[in-house]
C-alpha cells in the first residue's frame, strides 16, 4: 500500500472549437501516447488499472465503456468508466493506488463537444422529467437563477462577474492549448447580449474538444520512473440536494464539503495561505466567483472584491485560471476537471511557458458537473 | 450555421438518432401532490418534524435523516419570488427575441420553479409575492403545467 500517490505523466490534445478531421478515439489515442511517453511507462506492460469519465448521452453511444480500452493500450486490462467529472476519475486512480490494489492507474477524459449536434436537448434531459422537464426550458435557466441569487446574497456585482471573463480570455491570450483568447473590456462585456439575465451569453463557456490522458503511480514506482513527480496531495468530492427544489440557490455547500475533505488529507487548515494558485471551474464566469468563496480563498462576498483589486491575476496574490479557465480554453464537458488538474502539473513542474508562475508548490484543482447538476470535486497537488 | 457547415472541404460525417421515449413514475408522494394540483387546485408539501423542514414538492421520505414522511398539509398558492431569470434562448439553444420569466417560487421550505406572467419586467424582484393561476379544471392533466404560471398578488 501506497501512503502516497504521483502523477508522472500528462498527455493532451486541443483544445480547439472543432476537431473534424479525427475521431474521438484518435483524439484519446494521441494524448495517451504522450502521456505514456512523458511517464516513461509502457501501457500494455506497466499499467495495472484504466479509467474513463464519459457520459453516454454525450458520446452519442449506448454503453459507451465498451468503447474505451484499445485507444489506451487498456485491451485485457481492468477498465472502468466513471459517469463523473474527471476529478472524479482521478479521485478513483487515486484509492485504487492507495488501496494497494494498482501501482500504475491511467485516467482518460475526452471532448468531442463539436460533435454533440443537440448538446441544449441531451442537457435538458438530465431535468427532473415530471416536475421541471414539462416547462421545456433551457438549462440556462439553472445558472441564471443561481447567479441572480448568489449576486443578491452576496452583493456581488454584474461588473465583477464579467471581470472574471476579461481576466480568463486574456490569460488564454498566453495559453497556446486555449482557443478562445480575447482582449476585452468590462463595457464590451457589459454590453453583450443576455443568455439568462443576469448572466450574459458572454459570461457562458463555449465547448471545445481535446482530450487529457494522466498517468498516475504508487510513491515507489513513482521515484523511480519521474524526475517531476506532481503530488496528490488531497482529493474531495461531493454532491448537494439534486433538486431544484431543495437545493440552496446562492451557494454551493456541496464544494465547501468537497474541499473540506481534500483540505484535512492535506493538512490544510488556512487554503487562501496554503495554496500558491488555483484552476477553478469557471463554465459560468459567476462561478468561479462562486467557487472561490466555497473554497474557503475568502468570505462569501469578497471575492468580487478580490478580482477587482487584481488578487487573482497571473501576478496577484492566489492567481486564478492562469490558463485561462473553461471561458478561455472551451468547456471541455467531463475532461473539464482534468483540464483543470494538466494545467496544475504543468505549473508545478514548470512547465507552463509563457504563463508560468514564480515559485509554486501547492496548486488547487476544482471542477463542477455543469447544470443542472450539484457535483464538484477538488484535487490539491503539490511538487 | 456552424463553422463545419460553412467549410466547404470539411470533413464528412456519419449522423445518428436514437428516438427516447422514457416512462416516468410518479410514485406515491408524486402521485398523490400531481392529483392535489389536477382535482383541488392545491399545492401540498410533506413534513419532517425531525428536521424541522416541509418538503414541497411533498415527498415520501426526508433528504437529511431519511424518515418517512406522512404528514401531508396544503401550503397554499402564494409565495415569494426567491430568484428568477430573464431566459432569452429556447430549449435548442436558439435565441428568444422576448425572454421567459422564469422563477423559484418558496412554498413551505421547498417550492416550484415555474414561469411568471402577467407582470411588468420592471416590478420584477427577489422577494415579490406571486401565486399560482390555474387551468381550468376542466384541462388539467395532473401535470406541473395544470399551474399555467405564476402572477404577482398581494398578501
Amino acid at each position: 500500500m501506497s501512503e502516497r500517490v504521483a502523477i508522472i505523466g500528462v498527455g493532451w490534445v486541443g483544445y480547439r472549437p472543432s476537431t473534424p478531421e479525427v475521431s474521438y478515439k484518435e483524439l484519446t489515442y494521441e494524448a495517451a501516447v504522450k502521456a505514456y511517453a512523458d511517464a516513461g511507462v509502457n501501457p500494455r506492460r506497466d499499467v495495472d488499472s484504466f479509467i474513463t469519465v464519459a457520459e453516454d448521452f454525450i458520446e452519442g453511444t449506448s454503453i459507451f465503456d465498451e468503447y474505451v480500452p484499445d485507444q489506451l493500450g487498456a485491451v485485457l486490462k481492468p477498465v472502468h468508466t466513471i459517469g463523473g467529472d474527471g476529478l472524479h476519475g482521478l479521485a478513483t486512480a487515486h484509492m485504487l493506488i492507495r488501496t494497494g490494489q494498482s501501482e500504475i492507474v491511467v485516467v482518460e477524459g475526452h471532448s468531442k463537444a463539436s460533435n454533440v449536434v443537440t448538446l441544449p436537448e441531451v442537457t435538458a434531459y438530465a431535468q427532473d422529467p415530471i416536475i421541471n422537464r414539462p416547462l421545456g426550458l433551457n438549462t440556462d435557466f439553472i445558472a441564471g437563477m443561481e447567479m441572480n441569487r448568489y449576486l443578491f446574497e452576496t452583493g456581488t456585482t454584474l461588473e465583477q462577474c464579467a471581470a472574471v471573463l476579461v481576466k480568463n480570455r486574456r490569460n488564454a491570450l498566453r495559453n497556446p492549448l486555449a482557443p478562445y483568447g480575447a482582449d476585452l473590456t468590462l463595457d464590451e462585456v457589459l454590453a453583450g447580449p443576455p443568455l439568462a439575465w443576469p448572466l450574459g451569453r458572454y459570461e457562458a463557456a463555449k465547448h471545445a474538444d481535446g482530450a487529457i490522458v494522466i498517468v498516475l503511480a504508487s510513491e515507489e514506482r513513482a521515484r523511480s520512473l519521474c524526475d517531476k513527480p506532481v503530488w496528490v496531495i488531497g482529493v474531495g468530492w461531493c454532491n448537494g440536494a439534486p433538486s431544484l427544489e431543495s437545493r440552496v440557490w446562492g451557494d454551493v455547500p456541496y464544494i465547501q464539503k468537497a474541499a473540506d475533505m481534500a483540505y484535512r488529507q492535506a493538512g490544510i487548515r488556512q487554503p487562501h495561505l496554503a495554496i500558491d494558485f488555483a484552476e477553478l471551474d469557471d463554465t459560468y464566469a459567476y462561478k468561479e466567483l462562486q467557487h472561490m468563496e466555497a473554497l474557503g480563498f475568502c468570505r462569501p462576498g469578497e471575492a468580487g472584491m478580490l478580482i477587482e483589486e487584481g488578487a487573482t491575476e497571473p501576478d496577484g496574490e492566489m492567481p486564478v485560471n492562469v490558463s485561462g479557465g473553461s471561458l478561455g480554453m472551451g468547456n471541455l464537458l467531463d475532461a473539464n476537471g482534468l483540464a483543470r488538474a494538466l494545467e496544475v502539473v504543468l505549473q508545478l513542474r514548470g512547465e507552463a511557458g509563457q504563463r508560468q508562475l514564480d515559485e509554486v508548490e501547492v496548486g488547487l484543482a476544482q471542477s463542477w458537473r455543469g447544470v443542472p447538476t450539484t457535483s464538484g470535486a477538488v484535487a490539491i497537488l503539490s511538487n | 450555421m456552424s463553422l463545419l457547415e460553412r467549410y466547404p472541404n470539411a470533413p464528412g460525417a456519419w449522423l445518428g438518432e436514437l428516438p427516447i421515449t422514457s416512462r416516468y413514475t410518479a410514485g406515491l408522494a408524486g402521485e398523490r401532490f400531481l392529483r392535489a394540483i389536477k382535482d383541488d387546485g392545491k399545492i401540498m408539501g410533506s413534513r419532517c418534524d425531525r428536521c424541522g423542514i416541509t418538503y414541497v414538492p411533498a415527498r415520501q421520505f426526508c433528504e437529511r435523516c431519511l424518515d418517512e414522511l406522512d404528514e401531508w398539509l396544503d401550503v397554499g398558492t402564494k409565495g415569494e419570488v426567491y430568484t428568477f431569470t430573464l431566459l432569452f434562448e429556447n430549449l435548442d439553444g436558439t435565441a428568444r427575441e422576448e425572454p421567459e420569466v422564469v422563477a423559484f417560487i418558496r412554498l413551505g421550505d421547498g417550492g416550484l420553479v415555474h414561469k411568471l406572467d402577467e407582470i411588468h419586467l420592471d416590478d420584477l424582484d427577489i422577494g415579490m409575492l406571486v401565486e399560482a393561476v390555474f387551468k381550468p379544471e376542466t384541462e388539467r392533466q395532473g401535470s406541473i403545467l395544470d399551474i399555467a404560471y405564476f402572477r404577482p398578488t398581494s398578501p
